[in-house]
C-alpha cells in the first residue's frame, strides 16, 4: 500500500501532520480548542464558502520550509492551504487578535442586537463570537441599517437586518436545490439577501438554509417564537425518508413530548455532520412535517458542549426543589404565579391580593380602586 | 519636451479612423510581431521594463510569463477599461481618440499570450467609447487584422467589447472576470490567481488599456529602446490625467524624468495653480493613493526633488510619500477643505464597496458617517482617533484592494492634516463658513529652493 504523504504545520506552537490540501482552519480544528479560529462564513460542506467574514484571519509567520518568509498580510485561514513547515500564529499573535476584534466590531455595528426576541439566541454564532472576541459597549453612534422583514415561502422568514452576508444560504441554494431563487442584491452596506421580487422559495431542501445561517436572519416559521432553544431538549433521531437525497438523521428539539423543531445534526463547529462521507442535509418533509415523536426512531440525547446554554446540565441531573410552592403557601396551590412590582400604580390596588384565594384578575382591580393619597 | 509614444499622433485629424491610422504607421507592430515567436514578444516586453499602468505597477512581462499553459485549454487576454478611479481619465482619452492603438496592442499581446478570444471590459458609463471601439474592431476585421489567420499566419484572434454596468469594483481584476462571466462582480479570493484560473477557469491575463497600448511602441522600437526612456525601474512614458485647481487640466504623456514641481508649474503641463493661488495638497495617483501636502509633494523627506515616477513618488513609504497609482493627478489649492475632500472620497468608497467582506462593507460606511459629522461641525475630538482606528482595521484585512483604497485616503488626510480636522471639531460654526486655508505645511516654492 502506498504511504499517504502528510505535511507538517505548526499552529500556535502546536505541530500537527495533515494531508496536503488541508486549509489552515481545518488543520487548527484538528488540534481543536482555542487554536481553531472562529468562522462565520466558512462551512466545510458548502463548496466555495469562506473568505468573506474575515474572522478567521491568522498570521503566517513562515510560509513553508522551502520558503520560510512570512506572509505580509493576515490571511483567511479558511481559504489558505497549509504548506509543509508552515508556521501559523492565531491566538499567539496580537496582530490577529486586534484584527479579529475589529472584524467583530464591524459585524456588530449594523446588527440590531435584538437577541432577547431573536429565535437564534442561544445557538447564535455571532453571540458566541462577540462574547469571545468582542468588546463591551460600542463606538458606533449612528442609526443602524434596517430592512423590512420578509416571508420567503411558507417555512422561512428572512430578517435581513440581522444578516451578516456570509453567503452560506446562497451556496445551499446553489448546491442543494435545483434552482436558486434568491441571491444578493445591491452592494456595500446596503447589500441584501433577497428573492428580488418577493418570491417564495419552494424547494425540498430549502430548509437547510435556516441551519447554515450563523445568525437569526433566516428563521424557521414553524418554530418562530414557540420556544427558546435552551428550554428545549435535543435528541438524536432518524427515520427512513422517501427522498433519496435526504439523510434522515436529525436532531429533534423537544419540550416534554412535543417536537418543537427538527434540524440537521450538527458537529462541534456548528456545521452539519457528515455520514458516510456525505453531508447530512435533510429534506423539508422531515424538517417541517414530521413533528411528532411517533414519526421518529429516537436514538438518545444529543451531546451538547457543556459550555452551551443548551447543555447547561438542566436535564441530565434534574433535582426537584425541596421547598415547593404548595409548602410555602401553606397548602394553597395557585394556578398563576405573578411577580408583582410596585413601580406602576396598577400594581398597588387598595386591597391585599393575598386575600383572594385564586389568581387575581383585572376585575379585582376595578372593584378595589387604587387608594387616593 | 518629453518624448511621446502613445499620444504622438493623437492630434492627427482623422486618426480615429483606420485609413489615417494605417497611413501614419499603424499596425506595423502586428506585422513585426507575427514574424517573431510568441516567447520573443514576451521577452521584448520583459526587456522594456514596462510596468502595469492600472495602479499597482507590476512588471507586465513578468505577469505574462506567469500565465499557465495547460494543454488544450484556451487562454484569454482581458483589457481592463473599467477606468473608474476618481481623477483618472487617461484610458478614456486613449480609447476615444486613437482606438486602433489599443486594438493593435491587443493583437500583439494576444499573439504573445496565445489568446484567440480577447476582451475589452469597458465601464458602462463610457458607452459612446464602446461604440467607437466596436467600430474600430469592424474596420480592423475588414482589413484583415482580426479574424482567422491574420496576415496569412496560423494566428487567429477576435476582440469583443463587454460593457460593465457601472461598478468601480469591477476594475479589480477578479471582480472584472466575474462580471465578464455574467455574474455579480464580487472579487474572488486569491489564490488561484487569474494567470492560472481566470475567465471560465482558463488562464487569463488582465491588463490596463495604457499597458496594452504601450506594447505597440515596444515592439516597433524594441524593448531595449523603450527601457532607455525614463529612470530606473520607471521606464517608458506614462499618461497622467491632471485635474483640480490647475490652469491646464488634461491628459499628458510624460517620460517620468520630470519633477513634480515642473509638472505642476510648467506651461507645458499643468500651467500652475489656477487663479494665482497657492498649492496646498495633491493626490498624485488617483483617489485611493495617499494625499500629500505641498512640501512633501515637491520634495521628499530626504530633501530631494520628487520626480514623477514610481520610485520617487513612493519614496518615504506612506509616512512621507504616496504612490504613482493610475496617474490621476488631483491638485488642491489653498481654498480647498481637506475634511470635505476626504468625506467625498469616503462617500465614494462606501458606495462602491461590493459588500462581500465585513471590514470594507461596514467600515467604509462608518468612516463616511463620522467624516460627515466632522465636516458638518458635529464632530468630536475622539472621532479623529476613531477614524484612524477604523481605517487601520480595514487596511490589509479585506479580500481585495478596495478596502486599502478606502483606508489610505483617510489615513493620509489624518496623518498630514490632523490640525485641519481638529480645527473643524473646535470651530464647528466657523468651519461651515470658511475653509481652513493654508497652514505651515504649504509654502511650496520656498521649501523647494531650500
Amino acid at each position: 500500500m502506498e504511504e499517504i504523504k502528510t505535511i507538517k504545520v505548526t499552529i500556535d506552537n502546536i505541530s500537527i501532520d495533515v494531508a496536503p490540501g488541508t486549509t489552515i482552519l481545518n488543520a487548527a480544528r484538528l488540534i481543536g480548542g482555542e487554536v481553531a479560529p472562529p468562522a462565520m462564513c466558512y462551512y466545510s460542506s458548502l463548496e466555495g464558502s469562506g473568505g468573506k467574514c474575515r474572522t478567521c484571519l491568522v498570521e503566517v509567520a513562515a510560509g513553508s520550509t522551502a520558503d520560510p518568509r512570512p506572509m505580509p498580510k493576515l490571511v483567511a485561514s479558511c481559504r489558505t492551504n497549509v504548506m509543509d513547515g508552515m508556521v501559523v500564529k492565531n491566538i499567539t499573535s496580537d496582530r490577529v487578535l486586534d484584527a479579529r476584534k475589529g472584524v467583530v466590531e464591524f459585524l456588530l455595528i449594523n446588527h440590531p442586537l435584538d437577541c432577547p426576541i431573536c429565535d437564534q439566541a442561544g445557538e447564535c454564532d455571532l453571540q458566541d463570537l462577540s462574547y469571545d472576541h468582542g468588546t463591551e459597549g460600542t463606538r458606533y453612534a449612528f442609526a443602524r441599517r434596517t430592512f423590512v422583514k420578509e416571508d420567503i415561502g411558507p417555512y422561512i422568514q428572512l430578517h435581513m437586518t440581522r444578516c451578516i452576508l456570509c453567503y452560506r444560504c446562497v451556496y445551499v441554494a446553489n448546491q442543494l436545490t435545483n434552482e436558486r431563487m434568491h441571491g444578493i442584491v445591491d452592494r456595500g452596506d446596503h447589500a441584501a439577501i433577497s428573492t428580488y421580487i418577493s418570491r417564495a422559495i419552494d424547494n425540498d431542501f430549502s430548509g437547510n438554509m435556516i441551519d447554515v445561517c450563523p445568525v437569526g436572519a433566516l428563521t424557521d416559521r414553524t418554530f418562530r417564537f414557540k420556544n427558546r432553544v435552551w428550554f428545549t431538549k435535543p435528541m438524536d433521531a432518524h427515520r427512513d425518508c422517501e427522498n433519496p437525497e435526504c439523510c434522515g438523521k436529525v436532531t429533534l428539539w423537544l419540550r416534554g413530548e412535543e417536537v418543537f423543531r427538527v434540524t440537521t445534526r450538527n458537529d462541534q463547529w456548528g456545521e452539519v455532520q457528515r455520514f458516510d462521507g456525505k453531508a447530512g442535509w435533510i429534506c423539508n418533509t422531515c424538517r417541517f412535517d414530521k413533528k411528532e415523536t411517533k414519526d421518529w426512531v429516537i436514538e438518545g440525547l444529543t451531546t451538547i458542549s457543556r459550555h452551551s446554554v443548551i447543555g447547561a446540565n438542566k436535564y441530565k441531573i434534574l433535582e426537584m426543589p425541596k421547598e415547593t410552592i404548595a409548602n410555602v403557601m401553606h397548602g394553597r396551590d395557585p394556578r398563576l404565579i405573578m411577580d408583582i412590582h410596585s413601580v406602576s400604580g396598577v400594581n398597588e390596588p387598595g386591597m391585599d391580593l393575598s386575600d383572594i384565594n385564586r389568581p387575581a384578575t383585572s376585575t379585582d382591580f376595578e372593584q378595589h380602586p387604587q387608594p387616593k393619597n | 519636451m518629453g518624448k511621446k509614444l502613445l499620444l504622438e499622433k493623437a492630434e492627427v485629424p482623422g486618426i480615429k479612423g483606420y485609413e489615417v491610422y494605417r497611413r501614419e504607421g499603424g499596425y506595423r507592430s502586428v506585422e513585426k510581431a507575427l514574424k517573431m515567436a510568441e516567447a520573443e514578444v514576451v521577452e521584448e516586453v520583459k526587456k522594456s521594463g514596462l510596468r502595469g499602468r492600472g495602479g499597482a505597477g507590476f512588471p507586465t512581462g513578468l505577469k505574462w510569463s506567469f500565465i499557465a499553459k495547460p494543454e488544450g485549454v484556451p487562454r484569454h487576454l482581458v483589457v481592463n477599461a473599467d477606468e473608474s478611479e476618481p481623477g483618472t481619465f487617461k484610458d478614456r482619452y486613449l480609447m476615444e481618440f486613437i482606438p486602433h492603438l489599443l486594438l493593435e496592442g491587443m493583437i500583439v499581446s494576444s499573439y504573445a499570450l496565445g489568446s484567440n478570444d480577447s476582451y475589452i471590459y469597458i465601464r458602462g458609463e463610457y458607452d459612446w467609447i464602446a461604440d467607437i471601439l466596436q467600430e474600430a474592431i469592424e474596420e480592423a476585421k475588414q482589413n484583415g487584422w482580426l479574424g482567422n489567420n491574420i496576415l496569412g499566419s496560423n494566428f487567429s484572434c477576435n476582440i469583443y467589447v463587454h460593457r460593465g454596468a457601472g461598478a468601480y469594483i469591477c476594475g479589480e481584476e477578479t471582480a472584472l472576470i466575474e462580471s465578464l462571466e455574467g455574474k455579480r462582480g464580487n472579487p474572488r479570493i486569491k489564490p488561484p490567481f487569474p494567470a492560472v484560473k481566470g475567465v471560465w477557469d482558463r488562464p487569463t491575463v488582465v491588463n490596463n488599456v495604457e499597458t496594452i497600448a504601450a506594447v505597440v511602441p515596444i515592439i516597433n522600437d524594441g524593448g531595449e529602446e523603450y527601457s532607455k526612456i525614463g529612470v530606473g525601474k520607471s521606464t517608458g512614458t506614462k499618461l497622467i490625467s491632471a485635474c483640480g485647481n490647475i490652469n491646464k487640466p488634461g491628459v499628458y504623456e510624460i517620460d517620468m524624468t520630470i519633477s513634480v514641481e515642473e509638472f505642476i508649474y510648467s506651461d507645458e503641463w499643468c500651467g500652475g495653480i489656477a487663479n494665482g493661488k497657492k498649492l496646498k495638497a495633491c493626490i498624485p495617483g488617483g483617489s485611493s493613493v495617499p494625499i500629500l501636502p505641498a512640501n512633501l509633494l515637491l520634495t521628499t523627506a530626504k530633501g530631494e526633488k520628487r520626480l514623477m515616477n514610481y520610485e520617487s513618488l513612493s519614496d518615504g513609504g506612506f509616512a512621507t510619500g504616496s504612490m504613482m497609482g493610475s496617474g490621476g493627478f488631483i491638485v488642491l489649492d489653498e481654498d480647498q477643505c481637506v475634511v470635505k475632500h476626504t468625506y467625498t472620497l469616503a462617500r465614494f468608497y462606501r458606495h462602491e464597496s461590493c459588500g462581500q467582506c465585513s471590514p470594507c462593507r461596514e467600515g467604509t460606511g462608518w468612516m463616511e458617517k463620522i467624516l460627515l459629522n466632522i465636516e458638518k461641525g458635529r464632530g468630536k475630538m475622539s472621532d479623529i482617533d476613531l477614524l484612524w482606528d477604523i481605517q487601520r482595521k480595514i487596511e490589509g484585512n479585506t479580500i481585495c484592494p478596495l478596502g486599502d483604497a478606502a483606508a489610505w485616503p483617510v489615513a493620509a488626510a489624518i496623518r498630514h492634516f490632523r490640525d485641519e480636522f481638529e480645527w473643524h471639531v473646535l470651530n464647528p460654526e466657523e468651519s461651515q463658513r470658511r475653509n481652513y486655508g493654508l497652514a505651515g505645511y504649504a509654502e511650496p516654492l520656498a521649501i523647494a529652493t531650500v
